[in-house]
């Protein structure tokens, strides 16, 4: 199955998956590069989903706690960065198995820095509050 | 070829678990949104939830651990990769809306 699979030349007739993007190009990889491929588009959508599970938290929380529109602020931003994280992986798995089809090195992760700003953008935000809460009660308290 | 050809280095079923992970973090997440939905008695959160964490469960029941690579060489991963990203936009949709809604409800 795998053995030979580099001898096809161009992109495969009977082969009509899609994206035509990718599988209209080079020739099947091992499989197992690209079962990788999967899991890493799979790791993102899981980071994804873990923000917008963290935003939904979130706001519920803050629906039940009275918490000021700040935190919903916060709430909305970590819903969209996890859905940001969910297209990513679409476009991160097209271009690596394209690359992989062709032969080519793969293109550099470049939604990594975005994500790592994003959630430490989040962490100081909170904290933040988290701080100013405290601050503040600490002032009515005597 | 005897039976279906295993990978000693167990990347079929790695991948399949990884299916299952995500499938179930896509469904906490709905029940989540649901559950939230339901006891501020916003209707259209609650089923928008239970809406994507039963067509969360397609890729799952779809995908099972064979432990086999591909028979035929050929992975079908783009269009359930598709579905499952709808989905979890659907989810971060609803909560950035809810959650913006109330923030702008606060001023």
């Amino acid at each position: 199955m795998t053995a030979g699979a580099g001898d096809r030349s161009g992109s495969d007739p009977g082969d009509h998956r899609r994206p035509r993007w990718v599988y209209g190009e080079g020739t099947e990889p091992d499989a197992r590069f690209s079962l990788a491929n999967e899991r890493t588009a799979l790791a993102w959508v899981r980071t994804g989903v873990g923000l917008v599970a963290g935003g939904v938290a979130l706001t519920s929380f803050s629906t039940f706690a009275n918490l000021p529109g700040l935190v919903d602020v916060v709430a909305a931003v970590a819903c969209l960065v996890g859905g940001g994280c969910a297209i990513y992986a679409l476009v991160s798995w097209r271009r690596n198995e394209r690359a992989l089809r062709r032969r080519e090195p793969l293109p550099a992760p470049g939604g990594l820095p975005v994500l790592v700003t994003a959630v430490i953008l989040l962490a100081v935000l909170i904290a933040g509050y988290a701080a100013a809460a405290g601050l503040g009660e600490s002032a009515v308290l005597p | 070829m005897t039976g279906v050809p295993r990978d000693e280095g167990l990347q079929p079923e790695r991948t399949a678990l990884a299916w299952h992970r995500t499938v179930l973090g896509v469904i906490v997440g709905a029940l989540l949104l649901g559950a939230a939905g339901l006891r501020s008695g916003h209707w259209v959160i609650v089923w928008a939830a239970v809406v994507v964490a039963l067509l969360a469960l397609a890729p799952a029941v779809l995908r099972r651990p064979t432990g086999g690579l591909p028979s035929h060489g050929r992975l079908y991963s783009w269009s359930f990769l598709v579905r499952l990203v709808l989905l979890v936009l659907l989810l971060a949709g609803t909560g950035a809306a809810w959650a913006l809604y109330r923030a702008v409800e606060a001023l």
